[in-house]
């Protein structure tokens, strides 16, 4: 099966620090990969590196055989909720319709299609009954499916989620990664997660990275830190 | 005085009806672009804006007044700053961040001080200093009311169809720019469509209280709307009502117009800020 996302020799500094050294690995079409790893060991930078918006200063990336900036329109991205106003003024679908920003024509509106694309997608989140809600009025597991809804009105390839269950309560996370594991197969999914735990459970793969990366099966995982090779915090980090 | 006397002068006195209009002038595109600053947060950014347009408009007054170029009115030396520094400050969040409010600062108060030197060199425009900071809408000539309508369709137009992206930029850049929008392009209209509604609103209320007049009808409508394009519709309903409720009182109290407005403004917000706390806390 043609690769989802192919990264070879890359390296990647802030200034002087550098944050990724030598990085090399393959992912398969349709995986579910949890990144894990320590605060400061590259995760968001490589995130940020898999969708464009930093450029390796070495190496290679290519995402469906493409460099990442010329496949923009099928990546989407699910940031944590914390970093949004509160007070901004926006629906719930609004915020799910802005998924579908690249086909918006000239003259700047949605058209009908738009809109059902928009509502399915709250539809698969469940979260249907709230469409006209304000934004910042949903509690941070709603808004986070809100999020998830947004990044599918896109008919993403590739799903990039940056600790999406960071700062949300137990039952929210569950259904989640429920939603998730729905998703698994009909697109690739690349999470970074805090929650080794659950990582385990659900994905298929983790993504260890610390400047650099390894690529293991949960069970490798486990033997990793049954030997203590890997130290990752296990305690949740907000 | 009867407050009937302020509509008999709206009709028998035309200056002070094209101040009226002046002013729902201004508070239209003001409504609609104080919203995006009020949901972008770059208030502090307008502001340098706004005050570095007294460049613009001392130097329209030196040709004007010094050099005898009669043609050039301080409107268009207005539209001209603004537009400029607006550019530079764009530049300056796009390729300077670290700095930016410093440098933006830097702005602000290199502006007001070349307005200020060329205003020196110009006889007569003291006058037209005290006008230029507090406001006079019975300054407006008819030419430029003209253009004052002719910058609120360009707003509207621009905005109707860039709404969507300009939501977008404001709610998640980062989202709009994965979607493909020129963000940083966006990013520079917005800020040239706010100093246009800058210059739209000087002419009504003055430099010094222009911030009040952009920000403050759009903070308002933000407590009480949930959807950007009703906080645009309310923001405008309030900036009219502002300007003519505010130069009704000044008529009447013989108060400068541009500073009664924006104090009347001022009052309805904190009383929102208090009021309306309770209302979404529900």
């Amino acid at each position: 099966m043609e690769d989802a996302i192919e990264v070879e020799d890359l390296s990647f500094a802030y200034q002087d620090h550098l944050v990724l050294r030598d990085v090399s690995f393959r992912i398969k079409t349709g995986e579910f990969i949890g990144i894990i790893g320590p605060n400061g060991g590259g995760k968001t930078t490589l995130l940020k590196l898999l969708m464009g918006s930093l450029m390796p200063q070495k190496g290679r990336i290519k995402v469906f055989g493409n460099a990442p900036q010329y496949f923009l329109e099928h990546i989407s991205y699910v940031p944590q909720t914390v970093r949004f106003d509160k007070q901004f003024p926006i629906s719930v679908l609004e915020v799910v319709l802005m998924g579908r920003l690249a086909y918006l024509p000239w003259y700047g509106w949605y058209n009908k299609e738009d809109l059902q694309i928009a509502r399915e997608a709250l539809a698969r989140v469940k979260m249907s009954h709230l469409e006209n809600r304000p934004f910042g009025t949903l509690s941070g597991g709603q808004a986070q499916r809100v999020l998830i809804a947004r990044a599918l009105a896109s008919k993403p390839k590739l799903l990039l989620l940056d600790e999406p269950t960071a700062s949300i309560d137990t039952q929210a996370q569950a259904e989640v990664y429920n939603i998730l594991e729905e998703l698994t197969g009909t697109m690739t999914i690349l999470m970074v997660t805090h929650d080794l735990g659950v990582a385990i459970d659900r994905v298929e793969k983790v993504l260890c990275v610390q400047n650099n990366v390894m690529l293991l099966t949960p069970q490798e995982v486990c033997e990793h830190f049954a030997i203590g090779l890997y130290h990752t915090p296990l305690r949740t980090n907000f | 005085m009867e407050p009937l006397s302020f509509f008999e002068a709206l009709r028998s006195n035309p200056l002070l009806f094209s101040a009226i209009i002046a002013g729902f002038a201004a508070s239209f595109a003001s409504g609609i672009i104080g919203s995006y600053v009020v949901v972008k947060r770059i208030v502090f950014i307008s502001g340098s804006i706004a005050h570095s347009v007294l460049a613009g408009i001392g130097f329209a007054l030196w040709l004007e007044r010094a050099q005898g170029l009669t043609w050039v009115s301080p409107l268009y030396g207005a539209l001209l700053a603004a537009i400029f520094s607006a550019i530079i400050i764009g530049w300056i969040y796009l390729y300077y961040r670290q700095r930016e409010d410093t440098v933006i600062a830097a702005l602000w108060s290199i502006g007001m001080a070349v307005g200020m030197l060329f205003i020196a060199q110009t006889p007569g425009a003291n006058v037209e200093l005290s006008n230029l900071l507090v406001g006079n809408i019975l300054w407006v000539s008819q030419e430029d009311l003209a253009i004052l309508f002719l910058l609120d369709l360009l707003v509207f137009a621009i905005v109707f169809f860039l709404h969507k992206r300009f939501l977008a930029i404001c709610f998640d850049e980062e989202q709009a720019r994965l979607q493909g929008l020129h963000v940083n392009a966006l990013y520079m209209l917005l800020l040239v469509l706010t100093s246009v509604a800058i210059v739209l609103l000087i002419q009504v209320v003055g430099i010094i209280l222009v911030m009040t007049m952009l920000t403050i009808p759009a903070a308002i409508a933000n407590l009480f709307t949930s959807r950007l394009s009703t906080m645009m519709a309310f923001a405008i309903a309030l900036s009219g009502l502002f300007c003519i409720v505010g130069t009704a009182a000044s008529y009447h109290l013989d108060w400068p117009g541009g500073a009664t407005i924006a104090l009347l403004a001022g009052i309805v917000y904190v009383v929102s800020l208090l009021f309306g706390k309770r209302l979404t806390e529900k």
